[in-house]
Formats: C-alpha cells, structure tokens, sequence
C-alpha cells in the first residue's frame, strides 16, 4: 500500500508543481491587490452597475471590501471550477488510467491485494490535492503582511478546507464512474461537466428562482467558499465529506469486484460482481 | 503439500459477452513441472492465465493454485507466482533500474537485489536506459526479470520469448531449465510449436477454448508442416522425391525447382534430397492454425 502511495504522489509530482505554482502566483497577485482596491471608493458603485446576470456568479460581490468577501470573489469562488479540472482529472485516471494501458494486469498480479492498491493510490490522490491547496495558501500567507487583509495564517487556510472537501468530492465521483464508464477520459469528462453544470446552477439560481430547488441539492450549495475566513461551517463539511467517502466506499466495491482489462475488452457494461460465479 | 498440484482447473468456462473464451477447460500440473500450453492466437490462452491470477473471473469452474483459490487468496497466490503477461506494457519515462526497484518494493522488498543484477546480467539489460527508449525485446527481458527475480514456486508466463532474438531465446530456455532445477514449477503459453517441443514436460493444446490434447512434446513433431523450396542445379526427375512419405507436391518449374509440402519428420526428405544435385533450399513453417487444421484433418474442432 505505502509503495503506491509513494508511486502515486511521483507521478502526480507534475500536476503538483504545475498546478501549485500557477495558483500560488494567482493567489499572491490577488492577495497584493487587496489593499489598492481599499482604496477605490468608486469600486463598489462600479460592480453594482455590473449586469444582474454576472452579478449573479459572485454573491459575495456586496462584501467585496471585507476580506472574506473579497476572497470569495476574487478566488474560492471559481477555485472549485479551476482546481476541479486537476481534481476530476486525476480522479478518473487513478486507476484505470493504467489499466487502459495495460500496466494494470502485471501490478495486479504482485501480492499487494486489491484493497491495499486501492488505498495507496486514494491516499496518494489526497496528499496529492492537499499539498496543491497548501502551495497555493502560501500565495496568500506569504504577502498578509502587506495586504492588509488583516488575516492571520489560521483564518487564511479556513476557506482551503471547505474547497479541498469539495475537490475531493468531484474526484471521488469521477473515481466512481470510471469504474463504471469505459475510459478514464469520459469518467473525467462526466464529472467535470457535472462540476460546470454545478456551476452555472448556483449563478442562474440567483436569477430564476426556480432553479433554486434544484441548487439546494447540489454539492455546491453546501460550498462554503471565502465566508469560511470568519468560521467554518462543520456541518457542510461533514456531510460534503460523507458523500465523498460513500463514492469512495462504491469505487472501492467496484474495483475488488472487477475483471481488470487489457486491450479491447469491457465496454458500456456493469462489472462482473461475482454474483453469477457458479462452482462444482 | 507435495502431492499437491501446482495448478488444478476443472471445467473453467468464461465468456466475454456473448463470446465464449473457455468452454470446459481442464489442466492439471505437477510441482517441478514444465508445462506448455500451446495454441493459435485467441485459442484462450491468456484468458486461462488471468482466471488462475484473479484478474478475471470465470462464470463456472474450478481453480486452485498449490490448492489455494486465487479468488479467496489472491495474496498468497501472488507471493508465490512471477508472471509475465503476454503484452507487457510498464510505465514509459522510467529507467529499468527503477522499474525493477518499484517492482522490487510492491514485493516488499523482499528480492535479493543481487539476484536481479544476475538476471540483468544474463538477459544483457542495461539499467540505466528509459523503458520508453527500450526495444520490445529489451523490454520483454524486463517483464522476465521482473517475474524472476523473487524465484517463485511457480512462474506463469504468456509468451514468454516474444519479441527476443534467437539467441535470447536460448538463454531464456536456459533460465527456465534453471528454474525447474532450483524446484520451481513453469507453466508457460506459446503458439511455436518449436518452442514447446523444446521446453516443455508435457504441453496441453487449446482451441477454440478447448484442451483437445494433451501431448507429449515428442508427438509435436508430427504436427510441424514445412513449405519446402528446392532449387536444382540442372533439371531433375522428382517423381522419387514425390514418393518419400509425408511429402506433397505443391509445384515445379521444369524439373528445376520445386515446392514440396512436408509433414512431420524432415529425415527422409532430407535423405532422399542428398541424391539430387541441389543448389537451394528454402524451408517455412506453417502457422499453427495451419498445423493444426492439417494435423486434425478429418476431426472436428468444434464438437472438440
């Protein structure tokens, strides 16, 4: 199990860095630019003549001078979109990444059982997200001296949390389906259109209400963005973090159960449960 | 546990969809045994391999592995197997030497790292080169290492000289013998008749996801056809050539060249050839479905 762990995290050691770098400079510049836009009093007039329909995208806009509001809108609240595609990605390619090229069928036959695989790798996908969403916390540490958003490091990661929950949970849903779906690519694919569709449902809730009472259903509704600087929402957490654990428990069922494939085999089929084994 | 079998299936059946791969299969091999499984392409081999790892699941069947069920203990099965599947894929920017040290460490790192050397040596593999730079023979060489190196009680290999050079197929001949000296057993699927002749205890046939004999690697002999070319120096009689048992004619060109068709034993054509003045001789193997369609002539695969 440690060795896939170990294996894991040095294959995803370039999504780290790459991604790490690219949102810990994101977040540096943003955490710098806090303390010009205090002082740009026209700045809120600006926004509120903004259209409805963009408006809608950031209901944090009217906070925009408060740290949390204005770390709502200018990162968490798109981070779900932008870190997801790193998420989903990796999700649906932890393991039949490699079975799709056929490295499976010979790592499968070493005496690591198919619990321990899975676990190592899960474990190796978690540190993975968690060491991305640290790196890029260090974009906004690192300037809160100067920025003037008054937060200590506690307050500054608060927000990660909530996001690194949700990351999880798209990838753990996209880990699910390529269980079920052909390819690593549509299991990824499924889920990040799931995530823009999420997406787009909490703007357009905000303009039709109707649509609302298909939002409170979704994972983002329980997403509590840049408002967790002044406190973290446990009880949004946990049930976000239940949900991921339910698709890691149906993954992991799915892939003891499964008839590892080489080339050309499987397809838009449910795996072989094992129900219909007779025996003589 | 001696008298235990290496590998015990009975009636193992699996289909894929519709399709059915296996149809009964039954195999049964001693510990210390070399065993061949010898069949044409899609004739089940690799679909016996991956019931017996675990890596598919049959619909029917019996399997047990030095009498453990790989479905219930695929841990101890593994600690005790070194397999090489029939198409070896690894992980493409490695280097050998650190393909070799992750497979060494999912074996918990119980592999004598010398040993590995040693076989490195014997298979002439360099370390230091990306598996992505590597030929598909350096790479098939890797996938033997790989399932050496911890000298298993039994070794699977699907194929296990694809893609090597003749000379290196001679060494890895030389490294199976070794192993059933060192009291391992090898239980290994080719579609070279030649091959399992040379190697092999006793071979079992598939086809069409049949066993539909198992054979002594003497009877294979009589399974090789030859497409034979001779060209003659001046023109000849070949009516006696014609005559020597086991021979066809396929076609002549003037008495000048022929093109016989060779069953079995090449020993009496050989001799009766001596007598011509033959200036070349061009000799091919059948494929194997070939083989066995003209060697089964008159028997029905399909009811087996």
């Amino acid at each position: 199990m440690f060795t896939e762990f170990k294996h894991t995290l040095r294959r995803l050691r370039g999504s780290i860095i790459g991604w790490g770098i690219g949102i810990f400079s994101y977040g540096l510049l943003m955490a710098s630019f806090y303390s010009a836009m205090q002082g740009m009093e026209d700045f809120t007039e600006l926004l509120e003549n903004y259209p409805q329909e963009m408006l809608a995208f950031f209901p944090s806009i009217s906070e925009i001078m408060t740290p949390q509001g204005y770390m709502d809108t200018y990162y968490f609240a798109y981070m779900t979109l932008i870190i997801g595609i790193f998420s989903v990605a990796a999700g649906g390619n932890l393991l039949v990444a490699d079975e799709e090229k056929g490295i499976l069928d010979l790592l499968i036959a070493y005496p690591v059982n198919r619990s321990g695989f899975f676990l190592g790798r899960l474990a190796g996908y978690l540190v993975a997200t968690a060491v991305i969403l640290i790196i890029s916390w260090l974009g906004w540490l690192i300037p809160s001296g100067s920025s003037g958003l008054g937060l200590d490091a506690v307050q500054l990661l608060k927000p990660f949390l909530p996001l690194y929950v949700i990351l999880v949970l798209f990838g753990m849903f996209a880990l699910f389906l390529s269980m079920l779906l052909p390819s690593a690519r549509s299991a990824a694919g499924l889920s990040g259109a799931m995530l823009v569709i999420n997406f787009l449902l909490v703007g357009l809730s905000n303009i039709n209400p109707e649509l609302q009472e298909i939002y409170v259903l979704t994972p983002l509704y329980f997403y509590q963005g840049g408002s967790a600087v002044v406190g973290v929402d446990w009880v949004s957490i946990l049930f976000l973090s239940d949900l991921a654990m339910i698709l890691v428990l149906l993954a992991w069922w799915l892939f003891t159960r499964r008839e590892i494939r080489v080339g050309g085999e499987g397809g838009w089929k449910l795996p072989n449960l094992g129900f219909n084994i007779r025996r003589i | 546990m001696d008298n235990i079998k290496a590998i015990d299936i009975r009636q193992l059946h699996k289909s894929y969809g519709r399709v059915p791969a296996l149809q009964g299969v039954d195999i049964d091999v001693d510990q210390g045994e070399i065993f061949g499984f010898l069949g044409p392409n899609g004739a089940g081999k690799t679909t016996t391999i991956r019931c017996m790892l675990d890596m598919i699941r049959p619909q029917s069947g019996f399997i047990r592995i030095f009498g453990f069920d790989p479905r219930l203990d695929p841990n101890i099965l593994h600690t005790k197997v070194g397999y090489l599947p029939g198409e070896l894929n690894l992980e493409a920017n490695r280097k050998v030497r650190n393909t070799l040290r992750y497979f060494v460490e999912l074996r918990g790192n119980s592999v004598d790292w010398d040993y590995v050397l040693y076989l490195v040596d014997r298979l002439e593999l360099d370390l230091e080169t990306p598996v992505k730079n590597l030929s598909k023979g350096n790479k098939q060489k890797v996938g033997l290492v790989q399932a050496m190196m911890h000298k298993p009680e039994l070794l699977i290999m699907d194929e296990p000289t694809s893609g090597l050079d003749p000379l290196m197929q001679q060494e890895v001949y030389r490294l199976l013998r070794q192993a059933k000296t060192e009291g391992s057993t090898v239980f290994f699927s080719s579609h070279v008749i030649n091959e399992v002749e040379t190697l092999a205890d006793r071979v079992a046939i598939i086809s069409k996801g049949k066993i539909i004999e198992e054979a002594e690697p003497g009877e294979l002999i009589n399974m090789e056809v030859r497409r034979m070319q001779v060209r003659f120096r001046e023109p000849v009689d070949i009516k006696p050539l014609t005559q020597v048992a086991g021979v066809e004619l396929q076609s002549q060109n003037g008495g000048k060249q022929v093109t016989l068709r060779v069953e079995g034993d090449l020993d009496a054509v050989i001799k009766a050839l001596a007598r011509y003045p033959v200036s070349d001789m061009d000799l091919q193997r059948q494929s194997l479905e070939q083989a066995f369609l003209t060697y089964y002539q008159g028997v029905s695969l399909e009811g087996g």
